[in-house]
């Protein structure tokens, strides 16, 4: 059996595992928030709104709305690659139920990919949806161009890779319960520095943001690094320049190391039978 | 193990059956010594190629039907198409599961997830089947045909290790014996070799691993 066709049996299966589970209901539970939030966010459309008695256009609340709004559905495409990574792997093991994949003529880095794949292809679905419905509502409605929201789709969709590999990673070294706190709080510390450090660049690009906040920003991954420098094209007055460019290429080497990373604690893993 | 015949591996509790069942899968490293499957490094998934394993402790997938955690496994087991219907259709057959295809493994009883166990196991007429503690959870009758499974894989040109407690089914369905001790092999051999005249494998077996020498010199000092 070639590794390919190995590779879709259990990704395959991985995809429907991760629909069946209780975590599914979350998920949609989000979505509807998610969208709903949208439709009332985007509801006032063009035109003039006023704003403390003052007419303000309406393209003007919209450059600010837009990217606040694709920015919090993006965090939470993240938070739910996390969540569901966090012991797609490690329940199976747990449970018993891997030996038997992994008792047939497969590698485990094929299964351990595909236990990714099935991860990141429910966390991606629930993305296209919660991306999708939100930056067809801010374009229809509030007549923002589109490429921003698809350049924000693509890095959220890289930043769910590198989130779900090194969930994946840590839940084969502790348990899911702290598997999902360090992804909250990790996702939580990230967004706080990349956009300190995305405000302070734009404010007084002369200073640097130094402590841990400053090194995550400059070292971490810049997983709202990337989702920012896109979507702040929708604000005329933001100019954050290549910041999306080099952020998605960190962003691309982290989703790297987190694959390594996952297969090399894998492959250095007993499996209990 | 040589080729088409049927082993017994016998131990007391923590004397290394399962270990060295997950050794020959490459489920652990050894921290000594080698092991093979099919005389490949069991890392190699070329060495499981052909292989059936049902393991002590089944943990069937929640939420799937038995058709489809067969139909996926005959698919890893490298069938396809038509082929593998009839397979699935066969082995669910012989393991009388036929007519619980489309209920959810995990809801299947001990028993019936047992056989479902072997079916899977049985699945594309495996070369090499590890079984380990087969009749776990087995009626009597469950037993019996457990036993007839084992004994078919055998008459195909099979090569079966069985690991169990029960000596009086190794007796029935072995060959060959390996008894552990501590993770050291102390006897192995042929039954007739081993048993002397007068002798039942329970005898060896408690001369074996009570703490007196079996009467086979043992084929290995290594550890498992």
């Amino acid at each position: 059996m070639s590794a390919l066709r190995a590779f879709r049996i259990f990704a395959g299966e991985a995809f429907r595992d991760g629909l069946r589970r209780r975590l599914a209901f979350a998920v949609a539970l989000v979505l509807l928030i998610g969208l709903a939030g949208a439709q009332t966010c985007t509801q006032f459309g063009t035109g003039t709104i006023d704003v403390n008695g003052e007419a303000v256009d309406g393209n003007v609340i919209g450059g600010f709305l837009a990217p606040l709004l694709f920015g919090f559905q993006a965090w939470a495409v993240l938070a739910i690659a996390g969540l569901l990574a966090a012991d797609h792997l490690a329940r199976p093991l747990a449970e018993g139920s891997a030996v038997l994949w992994l008792a047939r003529p497969v590698s485990r880095h094929t299964w351990v990919l595909a236990r990714l794949a099935g991860a990141l292809g429910v966390a991606l679905l629930c993305g296209a949806a919660l991306l999708g419905g939100t930056g067809a509502m801010l374009v229809l409605r509030q007549g923002v161009a589109i490429e921003p929201a698809l350049l924000a789709a693509a890095a959220t969709a890289l930043g769910a890779v590198v989130v779900a590999t090194f969930a994946m990673a840590a839940s084969l070294a502790v348990g899911r319960s702290a598997v999902v706190l360090i992804v909250l709080l990790a996702l939580a510390f990230v967004a706080f520095s990349n956009g300190t450090g995305l405000a302070t660049e734009l404010a007084h690009p002369e200073v640097g943001v130094g402590g841990l906040v400053g090194a995550v920003d400059r070292y971490g991954p810049p997983l709202f690094t990337a989702i920012a420098g896109a979507v702040a094209r929708w604000n005329p007055h933001v100019d954050t320049g290549d910041t999306f460019q080099h952020a998605m290429i960190r962003l691309g080497l982290w989703a790297a190391a987190g694959v390594a990373l996952l297969l090399s604690m894998f492959r250095s893993r007993e499996i209990e039978s | 193990m040589p080729q088409g015949t049927s082993v017994g591996l016998l131990g007391a509790n923590g004397a290394g059956k399962t270990t060295a069942l997950r050794l020959l899968l490459g489920f652990a490293r050894p921290s000594r010594g080698a092991a093979r499957l099919q005389g490949a490094d069991p890392f190699d998934p070329a060495s499981r190629r052909g292989v059936g394993y049902l393991p002590e402790r089944l943990r069937l997938p929640p939420g799937v039907t038995l058709e489809r955690f067969l139909s996926v496994h005959a698919a890893l087991a490298g069938l396809a198409g038509a082929d593998l219907v009839r397979e699935v259709e066969s082995v669910t057959e012989t393991t009388g599961v036929r007519d619980r295809l489309q209920e959810p493994v995990d809801g299947l009883s001990k028993g019936l997830a047992q056989r479902a166990g072997f079916a899977q196991a049985l699945l594309g007429r495996p070369a090499v089947l590890l079984l380990d503690e087969p009749t776990s959870g087995l009626d009597p009758l469950g037993v019996r045909d457990a036993r007839a499974w084992t004994s078919a894989a055998r008459a195909r040109g099979a090569t079966v290790l069985v690991s169990s407690h029960v000596l009086s089914e190794v007796e029935r369905t072995c060959d060959h014996v390996v008894i552990l001790r501590e993770g050291r092999v102390v006897a192995s051999g042929a039954l007739e070799m081993l048993v002397q005249p007068g002798e039942s494998l329970e005898d060896l077996f408690v001369r074996a691993v009570g703490g007196g020498s079996a009467t086979g010199p043992p084929d290995s000092e290594d550890g498992a």
